[in-house]
């Protein structure tokens, strides 16, 4: 019954948006352009949504006695979370008794038993599938179906509809739900009805029948006029929450990619809103394109999942006896307690298990494997897609450039949902992840946070810095996901979402104040003018800062989520000290990160007016933009209170995958990464000092308020002339102005290449193609005028002759004919005489 | 030698009746007086017919021969005589050499 | 209604309709066009009449006619439907009607136009019902000669040389397939049945038959290339495409969606109901080298399309690559080099299911997308891409359909274009990742070229070019086109279950036999090597 109560809130939660889309797609089209109407229903969509996505939490809490918030500890070893293998290969009787009785303090001790009920079986289990060469059915796989038989059940998935069946092969809608799900659905539902209250002021001067937009200019000089789009902002941004919600809700891996694409297609139309603007249009290409060279990656991955382990899905399916029809990704591929994969001895290839931990069997009694260096293919292809669209370097160009789109898209869907989608996919994905895929991921992460940063140092666009920032931002999430820290990256891209989202919504409160001025420099002293985006902002400031006061627990969401990723940064390094850029990387650009973030602020809102005439026409937004703005900040200072013990990043990872909480050693796999598990992180450290995450803390907020005493030194005193230092490191300035010369570089490597192969492509079929084409013609011409010189000279030639010869014969003979009948006569006559003559002549008698 | 009852004699009649004719049509330029000639040809083989049949073993077929040939001259003799009096009358002449429409 | 009532009605329907056509007064267009458009109509209520009476859970042929024809030559007029042209004769019959929808913009000869568009729909459907060789050869040709005339009467300021070629491509295609066919003829001992396309398909899978034999391993070769150029020239796939992009870019927008929409399909389902069935062995044989051809037609026609500056051959090339997919999803089949045996079967069967289901995804958005040219075409009456721009803002309505079937070819998801070309390509890796990995790299190419040209055509702050004046909102009969495509689209994209569900019965069928036909020939060839 849960299960099916969940399924259903939550589809309703993703299906109102698709509707409201049709409706305002095609009410707006030929409905009046001054209404609001649009608006509303997308505001009463999403906002359904969010009801619906709040009470399926909730009804999740109450199904399982909120058991994610009474694990104790950081989750550390045996947690009683998901891992679907645990919870299908535990026996009956354990499994039963811990969701029941789960009081606060025998939950632990119920969660020890499972992890030695999983390793116990571990080690019967092969000799078991070896013996009787047959999957062993569990009796807990039963009621695990059903869904609701077990009330402690945490992960919830089912198919919706059939896409294909091919033999054994079926691709499918799917739903798979769990804490990350859960959490994923209410932060995404409620972020998009702060933003889509905030649009309907931000957007209100498109409530006209004759819109004259400022950036767009015809080639006679004058401003484009169009009609007003009010209603298609509206209609995109519910498509686009539908496909959000899609991903997050998918089931299989194929399903995740397929809403991927929409959620890119629906940013490429908010990108490219103002469809007059070339720049606009440019970036929305930009965009798109760079997202598919990801997810030509991510096919790669799909690929090879779909060829070695035959299904897209997380989790299993179960067939109408309750029996497991086709074990999910998660559970093919095996970890014992240690982290350590399921190998065959011999190949060295993965060994592919059923649900119950046991390897599959070919038709020849051989178990089903995969190449290990596929597992990484696969795993660095379903990363590629999230590079693309988490905007991590080498792809991370089209993110700034995708700020061309209206400010409250900026705000949703490239800083709060959308690129978190690939962070989010990372963490999604986990158990599928090995060590040297983690390891890319932390390093992608490290020089993604740490590049964007330094870019957004010089940026003067408002919207820019905070672009940058988002990238910086997500580079951390992946840091974090990638050094082990599962829990950190996500806790970490639910703040953010939290934080970036109201401090975008603050900037595009600022510009509509400030009537489309978005260069900071024009700026100054708008505190006075706009006190509540200010103050506001000045929270998404700390928050994203960092900042804290040391000893005590007063500190905003991000102080605890980029701890928690420092802090699993710094275990990791400690554990492999040879990667120790991992953690001094992100650890400096904390401080980097503080100080653009208070220079922005600095720079707009305190100090003397630089532009006179931007600050005189400067106003307050109106309540409908500074209600959310209210809203959001309260989330973002206070959603993470507690930390790495708070309601939130207990609820996030509710369900982690089963080998986090163990770690893996080092020396099982073959790059000998040690991964640590959380309890070390949070442990003492042996010599009686502070521990792991003490001491990242600590660094990391010394970072901080250092990088924040620069900026407030540089930016909100005039004790430094800035001029002076833009001069004494033009060189640097430049180089970061010009994003490390990433746009370039592209369009030298990759997009001229490609227009000129296109080139080359369109010569071939020209010139060659064609031209053997044309040459077979032009032969065929050829050859067929020396047949028609050969007919008409040799072969009419020869009977011509003849004829002229016939008539000239005739000819000559014409003038004997003379008509004279007496002539005639004596031609007779002479005639017989003659013929006599020769007769008698020759034939004597 | 013409005392004798024998073909030579006829056989001289016939030539000469035929020369005869055959100089007729060569001369005149009269159409009736190369019809006149046809008639001596004819007459000039006739008389061979007569002779042939009474000299040697071919009995009455020469005989028989010749009265087909006085007929055929006499249907001839008809429609030269037509074509004569039609060609006076386009032509106001009967002199062959006028007709010389039949020239290749 | 009786089989043989209905088959023969879906066929000649048409051709009927064209002959009482021809007997109307030419001056009066508009009882022309309706008459047209009412025949086409009849006929696709026929083949929706035909689905009802289909049974997806038969595998082999069904609704079967079997008449002589030319008893002397041992030719039948035999026909029969199954999930493989089940779907294609659908498509046909709707394609044609909104094609005839289309045709209102013809102005001129209206007569002969429609008369030959009837006849050209008569030989398109007959091609796909048909199971006799020589049957399906007539109509393979008979359909030629309207199209010839479609295009070289009809057509843009080249019309004649596009006819041309158009016509000697397929015209070789057919000569190269006549070869193959006496060659099946005179081998299967040139019997009753030597030109039944269902026996030679049981003989060739070592199925009890009617007829003794078949074509040696190494004839089975030579045969299979002979049909496989025959029908590539049509698919059309690198290097025989060259045809195409002329043939589209002058014939008119009506003709072009046929083109596009019907004709193109006829390769793809040439090769899987004849080449294949009937030279598994070959079939086999020349499998690497048809991946490696399809993936190349993918790739380079994708590379051609961005170097297009007329719209309309972009979108030629845009079908070049698409067709790629099919050749590619058709090809996957890979063997056990010691056993035979295949392996990965339904990864296999995966890829035929999306090849043919890109085929009709194909049908759909390609059609659309010419249509949505056509429609511009008709009004400012040029088709440089670099002469359009802000139609989005001119033309709200034409410009929301358009980017749907736009993004119906670029293959984005909840639109039929990404089925078939995910599908085949995920399925292709385990025959061989490499070309797996360049096929999917298509992607990033195919955003490339579409978004791009949508960018300068229907995006931006004004229209550039000539005849700015004449561009007047899309009209309801142009919105009736568009929008049934784009719903299907859609439609097709959200739910491919009705499509597969219809087709995977045959196609798990084709499968098996072409498995068991490869491993006959495959002992006889081991036998002969053995007795050398």
């Amino acid at each position: 019954m849960v299960g099916e109560t969940l399924r259903n809130l939550l589809m309703i939660a993703w299906l109102l948006p698709l509707a409201g889309f049709a409706v305002e797609i095609f009410g707006g089209f030929w409905g009046t352009r001054q209404s609001k109407l649009a608006a509303w229903l997308a505001v009463g969509c999403i906002g359904a949504g969010f009801l619906c996505s709040a009470s399926a939490l909730v009804i999740w809490g109450q199904s399982n006695g909120w058991a994610a918030l009474h694990r104790g500890g950081h989750g550390d070893h045996g947690a009683a979370g998901h891992d679907s293998h645990e919870h299908d290969s535990h026996g009956g009787a354990e499994g039963h008794q811990d969701p029941h009785s789960s009081p606060p303090a025998t939950e632990h001790g119920a969660s020890e038993v499972n992890s030695a009920a999983a390793t116990h079986l571990l080690t019967v289990a092969p000799a078991v599938s070896a013996a009787a060469g047959m999957l062993i059915q569990e009796p807990v796989a039963a009621d695990a179906s059903a869904g609701e038989a077990v009330s402690g059940q945490t992960v919830f998935s089912g198919t919706i509809y059939s896409l294909a069946t091919f033999g054994d092969l079926q691709l499918s809608i799917d739903y798979y739900i769990d804490s990350l799900t859960l959490v994923m659905f209410t932060m995404v539902t409620l972020i998009a009805t702060c933003i889509h209250l905030f649009a309907m002021g931000y957007m209100s001067d498109e409530l006209t029948e004759e819109y004259v937009d400022h950036h767009a200019h015809l080639s006679n000089g004058h401003h484009v006029h169009r009609p007003g789009r009010f209603y298609r902002f509206f209609a995109f941004l519910s498509l686009f929450c539908f496909a959000m919600l899609g991903l997050v809700l998918a089931g299989n891996i194929f399903q995740v990619f397929i809403f991927w694409e929409l959620v890119g297609i629906c940013s490429f139309l908010l990108i490219g809103f103002y469809t007059e603007r070339k720049t606009a249009s440019n970036a929305a290409n930009k965009a798109f394109i760079m997202n598919r060279v990801g997810d030509f990656g991510f096919l790669i991955g799909l690929m090879v999942l779909w060829t070695f382990f035959g299904t897209f899905q997380f989790g299993s399916t179960y067939a109408a006896d309750g029996s497991v029809a086709q074990a999910g990704l998660f559970e093919m591929v095996h970890r014992d307690s240690h982290g350590k994969l399921l190998t065959d001895a011999a190949t060295g290839d993965v060994i592919i298990t059923d649900a119950s931990g046991n390897a599959q069997l070919k038709a020849d009694g051989q178990a089903r494997t995969i190449p290990y260096y596929l597992l990484v293919v696969a795993g660095l292809g379903v990363f590629a897609g999230c590079i693309g669209k988490s905007a991590q370097f080498p792809l991370q160009t089209w993110l700034p450039d995708a700020m061309e789109g209206p400010t409250p898209v900026s705000a949703l869907v490239h800083s709060a949902t959308m690129v978190a989608a690939g962070v989010y996919l990372v963490g999604r994905f986990y158990p599928m992840f090995v060590q040297e895929v983690l390891l890319t991921i932390a390093y992608v992460g490290c020089i993604t946070l740490f590049m964007a940063a330094t870019i957004a140092v010089v940026a003067t666009d408002i919207k820019k810095v905070l672009a940058y920032s988002t990238i910086s931002q997500l580079g951390y999430m992946m840091l974090g996901l990638g050094v082990f820290g599962w829990g950190a990256g996500l806790f970490h891209l639910i703040t953010h979402a939290f934080f970036k989202s109201l401090m975008f919504l603050c900037s595009g409160s600022v510009i509509h104040g400030c009537h489309h001025e978005q260069e900071m420099p024009k700026m100054g002293g708008l505190l006075k003018k706009m006190p509540i985006t200010g103050l506001t902002m000045l929270v998404g400031v700390i928050a994203i800062s960092g900042l804290a006061i040391p000893g005590t627990p007063i500190a905003f969401s991000g102080f605890h989520s980029k701890d928690a990723v420092v802090a699993s940064a710094l275990g990791f390094v400690k554990a492999n000290p040879g990667h120790f850029l991992l953690f001094f990387v992100p650890l400096l650009t904390a401080g980097i990160t503080a100080f653009y973030m208070f220079r922005l602020w600095f720079f707009t809102f305190i100090g003397k007016p630089r532009d006179r005439h931007v600050y005189d026409h400067c106003h307050e937004s109106p309540a409908i933009m500074t209600v959310p703005l209210l809203v959001l900040s309260v989330f973002a200072a206070f959603c993470a209170v507690g930390g790495e013990e708070g309601v939130l990043y207990k609820l996030i990872t509710g369900d982690q995958p089963a080998h986090i909480a163990e770690g893996i050693a080092g020396g099982l796999s073959a790059s000998g990464i040690t991964l640590p598990n959380a309890h070390s992180i949070h442990a003492p450290s042996e010599s009686g000092g502070l521990s792991i995450h003490a001491q990242a803390g600590a660094w990391a907020l010394l970072a901080a308020f250092a990088g924040a005493l620069i900026a407030y030194v540089l930016y909100g005193t005039e004790l430094v002339n800035l001029h002076e230092v833009k001069q004494q490191l033009s060189g640097a300035h430049s180089f970061l102005m010009n994003k490390w010369h990433f746009d370039e570089l592209y369009d030298g490597l990759f997009m001229r290449p490609s227009h000129v192969i296109g080139k080359c492509c369109a010569w071939i079929d020209r010139t060659i193609f064609d031209g053997i084409l044309h040459g077979a013609a032009q032969a065929t011409v050829v050859v067929s005028k020396w047949d028609r010189l050969f007919d008409e000279n040799v072969v009419d030639g020869f009977v011509n002759l003849l004829a002229r010869a016939t008539y000239s014969v005739g000819d000559s003979f014409k003038t004997i004919q003379t008509g004279r009948l007496r002539q005639y006569v004596m031609f007779i006559v002479v005639g017989v005489v003659a013929l006599f003559a020769v007769l008698f002549s020759t034939f004597p008698r | 030698m013409l005392a004798d009852n024998n073909i030579n004699s006829y056989l001289l009649v016939g030539a000469v009746l035929f020369v005869c004719g055959v100089i007729c049509m060569a001369t005149k330029r009269n159409g009736i007086g190369v019809l006149m000639g046809v008639e001596l040809v004819l007459n000039g083989a006739n008389v061979n017919f007569v002779a042939f049949s009474k000299f040697t073993r071919l009995g009455l077929d020469g005989q028989v021969f010749s009265l087909f040939v006085i007929v055929l001259a006499a249907a001839e003799a008809a429609v030269a005589l037509a074509i004569a009096l039609n060609f006076y009358n386009n032509h106001l002449t009967i002199d062959v050499d006028r007709a010389s429409k039949l020239r290749g | 209604m009786t089989p043989e009532f209905l088959l023969t009605a879906i066929i000649f329907l048409p051709a009927v309709g064209a002959l009482l056509l021809s007997l109307f007064d030419g001056r009066n267009t508009d009882v022309l066009r309706f008459w047209s458009l009412g025949v086409t109509i009849l006929t696709f209520g026929l083949t929706l009449q035909m689905l009802m009476q289909f049974d997806s859970s038969v595998g082999g042929m069904q609704m079967q006619v079997a008449m002589d024809w030319i008893p002397a030559w041992n030719v039948s007029y035999r026909l029969g439907v199954d999930g493989i042209s089940m779907p294609l004769v659908l498509l046909t019959s709707f394609i044609s009607m909104l094609s005839m929808v289309a045709s209102w913009s013809i102005k001129k000869h209206v007569k002969g136009y429609m008369v030959l568009f009837l006849l050209l729909e008569s030989g398109m459907l007959g091609v796909f019902l048909s199971l006799d060789f020589f049957l399906f050869y007539v109509f393979w040709e008979v359909m030629l000669l309207p199209m010839y005339f479609l295009i070289g009467v009809w057509g843009g300021p080249r019309k004649e040389y596009a006819a041309i070629k158009f016509f000697l491509y397929t015209l070789a295609g057919g000569v190269l397939m006549l070869i193959a066919m006496l060659m099946f003829y005179f081998n299967s001992g040139a019997t009753t049945d030597s030109f039944n396309l269902i026996e030679l398909a049981k003989v060739a899978s070592g199925a009890e038959s009617t007829l003794a034999s078949t074509l040696s391993p190494s004839l089975q070769i030579t045969a299979f290339i002979l049909l496989f150029i025959g029908f590539a020239i049509k698919l059309p796939v690198f290097p025989v495409h060259t045809w195409l992009p002329d043939a589209h870019v002058e014939a008119p927008t009506p003709i072009s969606m046929i083109l596009a929409g019907v004709l193109l399909k006829m390769g793809g389902y040439g090769i899987i109901r004849i080449a294949f069935p009937l030279c598994p062995y070959g079939a086999q044989y020349g499998a690497w080298a048809m991946v490696a051809i399809g993936v190349i037609s993918i790739i380079y026609g994708a590379f051609a399309a961005l170097a297009q500056t007329d719209f309309k051959r972009l979108v030629a090339y845009s079908s070049v690559s698409h067709m790629g997919y099919v050749l590619l999803g058709l090809a996957v089949w890979k063997i056990n080099e010691t056993t035979g045996a295949t392996e990965n079967r339904n990864f296999w069967l995966m890829g035929i299911n999306g090849a043919m289901f890109q085929m009709i995804a194909h049908g759909i958005s390609s059609a659309g997308m010419f249509f949505m040219v056509g429609v511009i075409y008709d009004r400012v009456h040029h088709r440089d891409l670099n002469q359009f721009g802000g139609l989005m803002g001119r033309m709200p309505l034409y410009g929301g359909l358009s980017a749907g079937l736009f993004f119906a070819g670029l293959g984005l998801p909840g639109l039929c274009g990404f089925i078939g070309e995910v599908f085949v390509v995920i399925s292709s890796w385990s025959f061989s990742p490499l070309l797996a990995i360049i096929a999917a790299s298509g992607v990033i190419l195919t955003a490339g070229y579409i978004l791009w040209a949508m960018q300068r055509v229907y995006l931006g702050a004004e229209y550039k070019g000539p005849h700015s004046e004449d561009i007047t909102p899309i009209n309801g009969r142009e919105t009736a086109v568009a929008a049934t495509l784009l719903a299907f689209a859609i439609f097709f994209g959200i739910f491919p279950n009705y499509l597969f569900r219809m087709m995977s019965v045959s196609t798990t069928e084709l499968v098996q036999s072409l498995e068991n036909g490869y491993q006959k020939a495959a002992t006889s060839a081991a036998q002969m090597q053995a007795m050398k």
